[in-house]
Parts: structure tokens; sequence; C-alpha cells
């Protein structure tokens, strides 16, 4: 509707070189992202999965641009449809925001203006983009409304957040980040803050949106469940390093990296008895001031060795849709042989495991 | 509509205490008050006992309180004997200049401190946030009487800009001269709530600019004017709003410092001068008008949440 008319659809549309974002605090400078790098392709959707802390969601804010000026220190490039964004200046980076990429943030409760109506936060970014003007831009905020499945759109405009249930103000912020055609939409955990029943539908409608508009989506979670069935691709996230990136299928039926096999351990499977026994990952995720030196997850991995404590894994390709950062990945002689000894100590069960 | 009836009963309720309080203060402490009500002059003792009788001053405080507040209604106060005129004569004259004074006052305060405050709050920690904190607490420690004599010797004595002994004259008479006339008294009141009112609003937008909707506006594209005027402004309000409210009976207290020493004829003046005159009714009606303003200017600061935050508002749609 109001997307630029010589919009490319297909090649890539971002790539993040060697992305790092650190903050100074008292206590340290805090590597919150630490190098990483991707390419994302046009109409294409990425699952950016991690425990909290791991940096997913300062990930996608610094390739936004989003993150508060004091004490920030951001190197490496982000290319996004070929130009770097550094060089665009904060003016720039405005025209950017709302037009090109736009965010869904986690909680719409704190996310929308509490005293400002419905109608008029979906106008605003309308009027001030595309110059609509007041009948232009609120006829367009009730068509994004019916484009969302809000029920009676008509009313909503008048409405104000907390006149609205946790799944319709998601729908409005929705409505909101879709207003001026994104080409790249970023979802920061969108479905966290809302009922089970609604978190499905949400998550639906933004892959219908996205497919819809041939919008690229960055879906930020913690929870895998949420990208499996959504997402056309999936990279995991720890203490802001990529530890394995791969296309959706690829990732379950393949999985290499160790942290990603514990991560899917965790979760409990339709295909395994009930009350069987989840696996966790021991240990707490690194202090993000000073990291191992080695492989980040070497502390908590299982086949971890010396090697692995002293020098740090690359993200290396092993196939066209798949790379990972591990010395030792699933499947290799020592994964093998500690597996076995796993499951001899009867902490893994014989049938390949608990996952 | 309940919550209105609610809060304006209340502030009925405070209206009565607190001159009922004043009238019990004012003339426990005198030693007759119908002596001290007779005047200086021509009180014999016949005359004492008829203004005895008349205002009831031999009946018990709720009784006489009563009967004030039956000859308020009526607006028929009685007379000053000092001043030789009725009482809402004097207070009719007097007390419009006041109320000016203390809404220009607030007017001029707010205008200077919204810009400056919310420059402070988007440039937190920068140099000009620095001054303005380091600016605003020296004028907070700063006495009005200070100031006073301050702008009075720079402003009227030396620079000759503004007189020093204002005259009252109404803006509808000549609206340059009234304003050249009350400048230096609504500066003074005006300096002490520029530097509270910026200091509140300043920390309510820094807290306010803090939050998610805000981070959402920037993801919009919106400038920062308008992220600043538009979305964080109107959040950051409370705090500010019920200060003014607050500040509103210590406005009219400095008034009465302000009018003294810039001579200018308006209740402070009034109060000030029945006080040391043991002139009973004109102060009971001076506290009486001020409680009025107080308790009005609370009640439309409360109607006022409501219109600022639409979830107060359904809330007592609701309630």
């Amino acid at each position: 509707m109001t997307a630029p008319i010589n919009r490319p659809q297909e090649g890539t549309l971002l790539e993040l070189r060697n992305l790092r974002t650190h903050f100074s605090t008292a206590r340290g400078v805090v590597r919150a992202v630490d190098g990483v790098s991707f390419t994302l392709d046009r109409g294409k959707s990425l699952g950016i999965v991690g425990e909290s802390g791991s940096g997913k969601t300062i990930l996608a804010r610094s390739i936004m641009g989003l993150l508060p000026k004091r004490g920030t220190i951001r190197h490496g490039e982000v290319l996004y449809a070929g130009q770097d964004l550094a060089s665009l200046g904060l003016k720039g980076m405005r025209k950017f925001w709302g037009q090109e990429m736009s965010m869904i943030f986690q909680d719409p409760m704190t996310s929308l203006n509490p005293l400002m109506r419905i109608g008029h936060q979906i106008s605003e970014p309308l009027r001030v983009h595309l110059d609509m003007d007041k009948v232009n831009a609120r006829a367009t905020a009730l068509k994004l409304l019916q484009d969302v499945g809000i029920p009676e759109p008509e009313k909503r405009l008048d409405q104000y957040p907390h006149e609205l249930s946790g799944g319709m103000r998601q729908r409005a912020m929705i409505a909101i980040a879709l207003a001026c055609g994104p080409t790249l939409l970023f979802a920061d955990e969108p479905t966290t803050a809302l009922d089970v029943t609604v978190q499905a539908q949400i998550l639906d409608l933004i892959q219908d949106q996205r497919r819809d508009r041939n919008m690229s989506v960055i879906l930020v979670t913690h929870d895998l469940g949420v990208v499996a069935g959504h997402t056309d691709e999936i990279a995991v996230m720890y203490a802001g390093t990529l530890a394995e990136k791969a296309s959706t299928t690829e990732l379950f039926a393949n999985r290499k990296h160790p942290y990603t096999e514990a991560l899917l351990r965790s979760i409990p499977r339709l295909d395994q008895p009930s009350h069987t026994r989840l696996l966790a990952i021991g240990g707490r995720p690194p202090d993000l001031i000073t990291p191992p030196t080695g492989c980040r997850f070497a502390p908590r991995c299982p086949y971890a060795e010396d090697k692995c404590r002293a020098e740090i894994p690359e993200l290396e390709a092993a196939s066209a849709d798949h790379s990972f950062a591990c010395w030792h990945p699933v499947g290799s002689p020592r994964w093998q042989s500690k597996q076995d000894e796993l499951v001899s100590t009867g902490v893994l069960s014989a049938s390949g495991g608990i996952a | 509509m309940r919550y209105f009836a609610q809060r304006f009963l209340q502030l009925v309720v405070v209206f009565l205490i607190v001159t009922f309080v004043t009238m019990v203060a004012i003339q426990a402490a005198s030693k007759d008050p119908a002596r001290d009500l007779a005047g200086p002059l021509n009180s014999t003792e016949a005359r004492v006992e008829e203004i005895r009788k008349h205002y009831h001053l031999d009946r018990a405080y709720p009784i006489r309180y009563a009967y004030w507040l039956k000859n308020l209604v009526t607006v028929d106060l009685g007379n000053s004997p000092t001043l030789g005129a009725s009482v809402r004569t004097l207070v009719g004259q007097r007390a419009p200049i006041t109320l000016l004074l203390g809404l220009y006052s607030i007017v001029l305060a707010l205008a200077i401190s919204l810009p400056v405050a919310v420059y402070a709050a988007y440039r937190r920690d920068g140099p000009f946030d620095r001054f303005i904190s380091g600016a605003t607490f020296a004028a907070v420690s700063l006495p009005n009487i200070i100031l006073a004599v301050l702008l009075g010797y720079f402003f009227a004595t030396r620079w000759r800009i503004f007189p020093y002994a204002a005259s009252k004259i109404w803006p509808w008479d000549n609206p340059g001269e009234h304003f050249k006339n009350v400048a230096l008294p609504t500066v003074t009141l005006a300096v002490g709530l520029v530097a509270i009112f910026v200091r509140l609003l300043r920390s309510d937008l820094v807290n306010t600019l803090q939050s998610d909707f805000i981070v959402m506006a920037r993801a919009k594209g919106l400038s920062p004017a308008r992220i600043l005027w538009r979305h964080a402004l109107r959040s950051s309000l409370f705090s500010l709003m019920t200060s003014v409210a607050l500040q509103f009976g210590g406005i009219l207290g400095g008034a009465v410092v302000a009018e003294q020493i810039f001579a200018l004829p308006g209740m402070g003046l009034l109060l000030f001068q029945a006080v040391q005159q043991k002139d009973l009714l004109v102060v009971q009606a001076c506290a009486a008008l001020f409680a009025l303003a107080v308790v009005i200017i609370n009640f439309a600061v409360d109607m006022l949440y409501a219109v600022v935050d639409p979830r107060i508002r359904h809330a007592r749609a609701l309630g």
C-alpha cells in the first residue's frame, strides 16, 4: 500500500560484519554483543534465539541503531541494502526508522503511549514520514487495524491502550510497526507478555504480514518453540556471540553446537513419554565483562577440553545453510565418546539421549 | 461525576475547617475581641457591648462561627473600625490585584520552567543541565524578601526600568502600566516557583524518557522535539500539577511579602495592616478568601488530572 515502488524483491537485504556492541559501566566494559556476522535475504525471516542476557535484544537494537548513546561503543558494519548504516548519522536513521525498519516490542502495555489514542499512535508515523493529512492517515490507520485483525477497528481508533486486551494491544503495536510499510521488521519477544492462547495468533499474524508485504523479519526470542514454525532460519546466540546458524529444518534435524543440543534437550517433547526428565544446562551464562578466553560455552559444555578453553572457535560454514562455532560439534569423535560415557552413567537414555 | 462530587465535598469541608480554625485562633489571641472591633477611638463601654451583641462575641465559638458563615453567605462581613470602610469594600478592592499577582507568577514560572526542564532532561548531565541544577538550587535557597530588595534596588532605584512603589492600575484600564507596576512583585514570586517547577519536571521527564514507549516513539522515526513535547511531557506533568496546587497557598503568603516591599495595595498589604491593628474581621475575611482560592485551585488541578490522563477519567467513570 505504501511500499516504495521500486523495491527489489530478492537478494541480500542485511549484512552484519563482525558487529560488536559494548557498554562501559562502573564495573567495566560489558561485551554484550561481541563479533556477530550474518546475512539476511529479502522476504526471509530469521529467529535469534538465546537465553536472557545472551545479547539478543541488544543485537537487534544495535542493528537498528536504537541504543542509548551514553556509554555505548559500537564497532563493525551493518550493511542495509549495501549501505553502511553507521554513515547515515542520527538524522538519516530517523528516516529509516518506521519507514525502512521498524520494531515490535515485548510489552505492549508499556510500549504504547498510555495517554494517546490508538488511532493517533498509528497515524503519527504516517503523517511524519509520508506527509499524509489527518483524514488520509486516519483512513490508513483504520485499514491497518483491519489488516492486523482487531475486532471493531473503527471503535479502537479512539480508544486508549488501557481499554484494549493484551492481544489487541500487541496487534495495535504491529499495526504501528507496519504503518509505513517497512522492509525489515524486528519483533523483540513479541509474545512473551501475552497469554499462551494469543501467542500463536500473533506469530501467525507477523508471518502472514511478512508474506503479504515481502518483508524480512528478525524474531528475537528465548523460546525455540516460538521460532520453530515461524522462521526460515535460526541463529542461536550465546554470551554475545553466535553459536550456530542454520535453516530451521536443518537446525532441528542436524544440530551441531552442544549449546543448541542442550537447549533442545531442555524443552519437553511430545514424542517422549510424559514425565521424562528434562535436562537443565548446568551453571550460568558467563559474565560479559570478563568472558572466558576460549569458547564461551566451554565452562558449561560436557564435551569441552583444553583447546576449547584456550581458543575461540570461529563461526564456520559446514554447508550452504548451516554454520556453527565449535571444536567438537555433535557427531564428532569426542562428542561420541562423551555421549557414550553419559549413557553408561545413566544421565542420558540409550535411545539417543533425552532429546 | 461521583468523583467530582466527592472531591467537591472534601474541599468544602477543608474550607470550613480552615476558616473555623482561623477564627478561633484570631479571636483567642485577642484579650477582648469586642473591644478590638470597636476600634481604638470611640470605644465607650456601651459601644463595646453593642458590638459584642452584634457579632455574638458573648457566645461559644461554634455559634459565633455559624453567624459568621451566615454573614459570609450574604457577603455582609461588617466594618473595619481602623480603615473606616466595610470589609466587603476593602477586600473587593484589594483581592483582585493579589489574585492576579499569584496568577501571573504561576504563568510566568510555567512559561520559563517548561522549556528549561525539557531541554535539561533531553541533555541530561550536560553543561546546561548542570548549570540549571546549580541555579535552581541557589534560587530555592534565596528568601524572597532578599530577592525583592535586590530586584527593587537594581530595576527600580538604579536602572529605573520599573517603579519601586507600585501603584494599583487595573489591566483593563491601562495594560502597559499595569504590567509595569506588577512586574517586580511578580518576578519576586516567580523565581522560587521556577526553581521548584524545573527541578520537579526535569526529574519526572528523565524518568519518562527511560520508558518503553519513548523507545517505541524513537523506533517510529519521530523527531526529538516531537518525542519530548508530544510524548514525554504529558506523562511527566503530574508532579508539576500537584505542585502548582500546593504552592498556591505559599504564593499568597509570598504576596504578603512582595506587596509589603513594593507597596502594592493588595490583599497582602491589607492583611498585614489588619493584623497589626487587630482588625479581626478583616483578618478573618482575608484568611477565608485565601483559603477559598487555594481550595478552588486544588479542585481545578484535580479535575485537570482527569483531562491529562484518560486512565483516571475511565477509572472514575467506572467508580
